[in-house]
């Protein structure tokens, strides 16, 4: 096997041991899932949303909810590495850390996005707006997958800490904000019917996150986790 | 006992003649605007301390970099004293420029590219203190704190970028005041560039005694450790 195809080898195993043991014990997705929902009736009636309002609140409690779930997950993902040192034992296999990096976002971002794919119809239910879209679920991917990919790394790091999984929220999102304006902005276009061209801008927005965040995962997370 | 260079204490000397001497050419030798009055004054030091942070902030992620190649604890003191005194500039710029505003804007706060950055910049390494504080080693606090300096400075442009795009969508509500609403004459200009060398001086001033701090404060803790 040569290096590469050897290096994709590790991530898809990585991501497949995560699947696997979300499968067998059911522990973090279900979590998420019924945490964004409360996110999403806490907030109906935190701020007393009328009808009116919610169509154009719509698109900020989607990704809030997300954003708040995924916390969830990513510290999830990381704190399940540091039960009985799994970590250690995936240290030591020769497998390359980036690899194990890229393997880790992936797995979270198909937690968030299952989570997203349950959100999006109850979302079109209570707000009255059709969420069902598929531009927006290509919103939704590019969105969740910045916000994971930055997330997996500072998860790393703030499991590395004393405070290990209280501190992730704090380092995550004020680094995350470009990633969620565009993502809410762009949702807000497509909700408000705008043409596609009217969203570039944030779309562009949000590729660039995603390939900045995977460059630094590729280049910092072997930094990360030496001990 | 580290010594201290007698290019440190010019240095001293030299911010604070240049400091001084920036005041006076502000207080006695720049005309007031002619619609703003006195406050509009703020706009020398507002400017110089907020280019005087965001430079500071580069400069950390650079010292970064510099200890994740050489491993030389230099750098992490380097790194470490940029963002606290970059934090002190942040807070300078967004409380002199909170002065002006009250008067000019109306208002304290305007949720503006430039000043929502700043909040944001604040909060962020504000995030870099409590992560350190909860790292064990020193080596940990320097790897990882570099690990989230140089995270941070991709996202800062990635945020001022996308809320700018953001009011350009949505309707701007207060034109921004700073140097594009209003033309500097001469002495006006020859105030500004003395308060940007004055600060830039500063900064360099303040970087340097920090980082000697903690180089003295490290050479304290291995000499109590001595047998």
């Amino acid at each position: 096997m040569n290096g590469f195809s050897n290096y994709l080898h590790t991530l898809w195993q990585v991501f497949r041991k995560d699947l696997q043991v979300e499968w067998r014990g059911r522990q973090g997705l279900p979590v998420m899932l019924v945490f964004a929902l409360l996110v999403v009736f806490l907030f109906n009636f935190a701020l007393q949303l009328t009808p009116a309002l919610q169509a154009g609140l719509a698109s900020g409690l989607l990704w809030v909810a997300l954003a708040f779930a995924s916390t969830l997950g990513l510290n999830r993902s990381v704190s399940l590495e540091r039960e009985n040192n799994a970590l250690d034992g995936l240290l030591l296999t020769p497998a390359d850390r980036s690899a194990i990096f890229f393997g880790k976002t992936l797995s979270n971002l198909t937690f968030t996005t299952l989570v997203a794919l349950v959100l999006l119809p109850v979302f079109s239910l209570f707000y009255q707006q059709n969420m069902l879209n598929p531009r927006l679920l290509l919103v939704v991917l590019l969105g969740l997958g910045a916000y994971t990919s930055l997330g997996t790394l500072l998860a790393a790091l703030s499991i590395q800490t004393r405070t290990r999984d209280v501190l992730l929220p704090v380092l995550l999102y004020p680094l995350a904000l470009p990633v969620l304006i565009a993502a809410v902005e762009a949702t807000r276009g497509i909700l408000g019917g705008q043409a596609w061209g009217e969203l570039q801008s944030w779309i562009l927005l949000l590729v660039a996150c995603n390939i900045l965040f995977l460059a630094a995962g590729l280049l910092l997370f072997d930094t990360i986790l030496e001990e | 006992m580290p010594k201290k260079q007698p290019l440190l204490t010019l240095l001293n000397i030299l911010s604070a003649v240049f400091v001084i001497g920036a005041l006076i050419l502000i207080l006695f030798f720049t005309p007031e605007e002619a619609q703003m009055g006195a406050v509009q004054k703020v706009f020398y030091f507002h400017v110089a301390s907020a280019w005087a942070g965001m430079l500071s902030f580069v400069i950390a992620a650079v010292g970064g970099v510099l200890y994740l190649v050489k491993r030389e604890m230099r750098w992490d003191w380097l790194s470490l004293a940029s963002i606290e005194v970059g934090l002190v500039f942040g807070l300078a710029a967004i409380l002199s420029g909170m002065i002006w505003a009250h008067p000019i804007w109306n208002t304290w706060w305007v949720w503006e590219p430039r000043l929502t950055t700043t909040a944001i910049m604040e909060l962020i390494y504000l995030a870099y203190f409590i992560l350190r504080g909860a790292l064990n080693t020193p080596e940990a606090k320097a790897r990882l704190g570099a690990v989230f300096a140089i995270v941070s400075v991709i996202t800062v442009p990635l945020t001022f970028f996308s809320i700018r795009l953001y009011r350009t969508i949505h309707p701007v509500v207060f034109v921004s005041g700073d140097s594009a609403a209003f033309t500097m004459s001469p002495r006006m200009w020859n105030a500004f560039i003395a308060s940007l060398v004055a600060f830039n001086v500063l900064l360099a001033a303040l970087i340097w005694n920090r980082t000697r701090l903690a180089a003295l404060q490290t050479h304290n803790e291995l000499e109590e450790n001595l047998p």
